[in-house]
């Protein structure tokens, strides 16, 4: 009789046990405020993996079990975040994870848990970038909300929140164009187009409702141009500190906000979306081609 | 089963070949590219005998390093002739990265003929030739990035120390591959498998090795190996994360693999 219970309630074993060992490192040697008990020693880096048999039992632990116990995903996650300091040299890779996964004191061979085109990790990276934008929006609306900031006209803030959400690519922008030929592939098409309409939904969230011309989809559809097409001029912007790009981003939303007044406006958010996807299309395939040829 | 191996040793690969039309290659072919290994890799085939896979992952590590070396120099637009050579020169030392495969093997016969094809094919640095049972592994804990177990495991007797054994002496974040043959669903792709293994492979087998026994024993053996949910499950039970199978040719044969999380 086999017993057919579901892996993922069992905690990491290893995973969890060198998070130990490097939070033990941290912690002062005459603590006594950890109840936890370990066999291996405080001292030296990695403690000996002591095989626990094929099932590891944390009972001893009673109350402590929930601060060990650690998902796939989780540690996935963690791979994946701490490959992104290796993105700038490897670019949106295998190699990159690879890297990733043994600063956190696992084998290379971890990377053979994401796909080889390096997607899993550049949509982990968007969606950390969101993560951040929608706190970031959150706390200003706070400080507004407590008096202690004026609320931003509507084309202001938007600006504000695009150009905010563009900067956190800065540190990558050699690789974005290579991370951007990867989620145009159709495998990756869904959970791109994703993250970014929620994006583009929370920013519209925060801006509240201040537009009374715009319908819901044409807001969608407007900002969702706005900030692809900035993105693409940011791709090939040299300017110091990217003002080239701010100052497209400024013309877009002022047109956007002269758009809503005039009767063509669906019309011309349609054309100026087909335009921004043709726009795409052949800016991303130049910047290939030269970075090939590169 | 130490027995069925000392006669087969010498016309393993000739069988494979004529076996499976060839098609073994591009098998174990696909395996190197699952696992994708980096250069620093270390590698232990075990049942890996006469080395087939342990030589693709050495080509596989130098391409991929030759690739590392060429994106380098290319960031080093601006060195000078004697520069970009000296770097060169001392990378191409390394054209392995660190990268190490042992082989190991119940069987001294099988290890002989694999040494002796290393030679042959010129394969000298990185590779490592240790006797030794799959249920009983002569290393230390937490040793390897990867464990691979090709066309060996339904030869083990106990699996599941087999197993248990691979995930001992993995590293955490380890990844356990197994490349066997496994069951097939599709009813008329099975039936026409059963003929041509009960038909013809024992035949092929006394034609080219003289020996009709040891390849019955074979194709009887590929029969009694669990299918591939079972063997998934075993794999979970030694401790494995992530487990997942891959069925080559309609599952004639089955790639799975685990990580040691």
């Amino acid at each position: 009789v086999r017993c057919q219970h579901y892996p993922p309630l069992r905690a990491l074993q290893a995973s969890a046990a060198l998070r130990r060992a490097s939070d033990e490192h941290k912690k002062e040697p005459l603590t006594s405020s950890s109840q936890q008990h370990f066999d291996s020693p405080p001292a030296g880096h990695q403690p000996e993996q002591e095989p626990q048999g094929p099932r590891p039992s944390y009972t001893g632990q009673g109350g402590q079990e929930s601060e060990d116990y650690e998902s796939e995903e989780q540690l996935q996650h963690r791979i994946l975040t701490a490959a992104l300091e290796f993105v700038p040299e490897h670019g949106w890779t295998a190699e990159a994870i690879a890297e990733g996964a043994k600063t956190l004191g696992l084998s290379v061979a971890a990377a053979g848990m994401f796909h080889s085109d390096g997607s899993e990790l550049i949509l982990h990276f968007l969606s950390e970038c969101n993560t951040k934008l929608s706190e970031l929006l959150e706390k200003e609306q706070k400080l507004v909300q407590l008096g202690k900031a004026e609320k931003k006209p509507i084309d202001e803030f938007l600006r504000h929140a695009v150009e905010a959400r563009l900067r956190m690519l800065i540190p990558y922008i050699e690789k974005w164009p290579q991370a951007l030929s990867v989620l145009l592939l159709p495998r990756n098409i869904p959970s791109s187009l994703n993250l970014l309409t929620s994006m583009i939904d929370d920013i519209w969230h925060y801006a509240g409702d201040q537009s009374t011309d715009f319908n819901w989809y044409t807001r969608r559809a407007v900002l969702t141009g706005i900030y692809n097409t900035t993105e693409l001029v940011m791709m090939q912007d040299s300017s110091p500190d990217f003002e080239d790009t701010w100052r497209f981003l400024k013309n877009r939303v002022a047109d956007a906000m002269t758009m809503s007044n005039t009767a063509s406006q669906v019309q011309s958010t349609g054309e100026a979306v087909v335009q921004g996807l043709m726009g795409a299309a052949v800016t991303v395939s130049n910047a290939e081609t030269s970075r090939a040829v590169r | 089963v130490y027995q069925v191996f000392e006669s087969v040793a010498k016309k393993y690969d000739v069988m494979n070949d004529s076996m499976t039309l060839g098609i073994h290659r591009v098998w174990k072919d696909i395996l190197m590219h699952k696992m994708n290994p980096s250069p620093g890799t270390l590698l232990l085939d075990v049942a890996g005998g006469t080395g087939d896979i342990a030589f693709r992952f050495i080509n596989y590590v130098r391409s991929v390093r030759e690739h590392q070396l060429q994106r380098k120099l290319k960031h080093h637009q601006n060195l000078s002739w004697q520069e970009i050579f000296e770097s060169y020169q001392k990378d191409k030392f390394n054209s392995l990265g660190d990268s190490q495969v042992v082989v190991c093997d119940i069987n001294r016969e099988m290890l002989k003929v694999g040494k002796q094809k290393a030679q042959y094919l010129g394969y000298s640095e990185g590779l490592s030739w240790v006797l030794g049972n799959a249920e009983e592994l002569p290393f230390d804990n937490a040793k390897f990035d990867v464990y691979t177990i090709a066309f060996g495991i339904r030869n083990v007797t106990r699996i599941d120390l087999a197993l248990q054994e691979a995930y001992r002496v993995l590293k955490p974040g380890g990844r356990f591959l197994c490349l066997e043959f496994s069951h097939v669903s599709n009813p008329l792709l099975s039936r026409l498998y059963d003929l041509y293994s009960f038909q013809v492979i024992p035949v092929l087998g006394e034609v080219i090795a003289g020996d009709w026994k040891s390849y019955q024993y074979l194709v009887e053996s590929i029969r009694r190996f669990p299918p591939q949910e079972e063997l998934k499950a075993m794999i979970e039970d030694a401790g494995f994360f992530k487990v997942d199978y891959e069925n080559l040719n309609f599952g004639i044969v089955a790639i799975h693999s685990g990580f040691k999380l």
